[in-house]
């Protein structure tokens, strides 16, 4: 039997509509984590963000290029209280895009946690983040949200795993 | 993640198939090394052998410039393709989250080719196969003319989503 190198932590599909998503209670026993979201909005392209461990401090900074079928652009953010994991093409009414981060070393305590994200819609664009919180904590809880206190629509899907080095 | 299956082109073919696909999982994550015998550099997808209904938007740089394009049809990525530096594929991931349930199929898809630093490409795509059946088969074939050079190669994974007992999720 392969050994399986995704090991599932925790998964969830909204029975209904929700503002936020929280996992917590993550283990240590892993190398890296990698967050799956599929989801839709009960309006509107809302950017989604994470927090982790609850922490609201500006301890997120994150670079980013977006590609939305036209023209590539790039930003970067030096100081915020989230990290932005979906500016504007991962999550719509439709459903139809993904968002996929892979957090590394997140249970290390003498390391910042470096985070890589790619979220995209067919629809609208495509997104690349690399971002980091900067903290030695160990990551406990990521919280998934959006910055226009929008809803998460039922059916959405969000799922947490854990990566064994 | 767990290995549905390997290929390994034993001979130039016009197509690379996994077919009979395991509905047990929760995503499919896909990764291929493939090269053109032709011109063409691109490579496409299909699921369930439907070649209709698909969509996507990429981001793409090629080392000098970036950019941006979309368009109603199937292509997942560049490769090195016949006149390009010998031996040399182009390498490519794609993830599919949620291949069985019923609604849209949206895809991330991964590229990079390169032709010895004389030309380069990445690309990142968002994809969409707007049908709601599950994904029981797909296929990987030039985009284009030409067949896969002898020794593309691609292997299909399968995660599953659950709980571990510990994390909470509310």
């Amino acid at each position: 039997m392969p050994t399986n190198t995704y090991t599932a932590l925790a998964t969830v599909t909204l029975g209904g509509s929700d503002a936020e998503v929280v996992f917590s209670n993550i283990g240590s026993g892993y190398r890296d984590l990698i967050l799956v979201i599929q989801a839709k909005s009960s309006t509107g392209n809302p950017a989604v963000v994470a927090r982790f461990n609850s922490d609201t401090g500006t301890n997120y900074p994150y670079v980013r290029m977006t590609g939305n079928g036209s023209s590539a652009a790039s930003a970067s953010i030096t100081t915020d209280t989230f990290l932005n994991i979906a500016a504007a093409f991962g999550i719509n009414t439709s459903g139809n895009g993904n968002i996929i981060a892979q957090i590394m070393d997140y249970s290390a305590t003498d390391k910042h946690k470096p985070v890589l994200v790619r979220n995209g819609d067919a629809g609208l664009g495509v997104e690349a983040i690399a971002g980091r919180w900067a903290s030695t904590s160990a990551i406990t809880s990521v919280t998934v949200f959006n910055t226009g206190s929008i809803s998460f629509a039922t059916g959405s899907t969000f799922s947490l795993y854990g990566v064994i080095a | 993640m767990q290995v549905i299956q390997h290929q390994e082109l034993a001979s130039s073919q016009a197509s690379i198939t996994f077919s009979s696909i395991p509905q047990t999982f929760t995503d499919l994550y896909l990764l291929f090394s493939v090269r053109p015998d032709s011109a063409t550099t691109d490579t496409q997808i299909s699921f369930n052998g439907n070649t209709s209904n698909f969509s996507r938007r990429h981001l793409f740089g090629n080392g000098s410039s970036a950019g941006s394009s979309s368009a109603a049809d199937r292509y997942v990525g560049s490769n090195p393709n016949s006149s390009f530096t010998a031996n040399t594929f182009g390498n490519h991931s794609i993830y599919i989250p949620n291949y069985t349930a019923s609604q849209a199929k949206s895809y991330s898809a991964d590229s990079v080719a390169e032709n010895n630093s004389a030309t380069s490409v990445q690309v990142i795509l968002a994809g969409l196969w707007n049908d709601t059946a599950a994904i029981t088969s797909l296929s990987l074939s030039v985009f284009g003319s030409g067949n896969f050079v002898q020794y593309s190669s691609a292997t299909l994974y399968g995660i599953l989503k659950g709980s571990d007992g510990t994390t909470v999720v509310s």
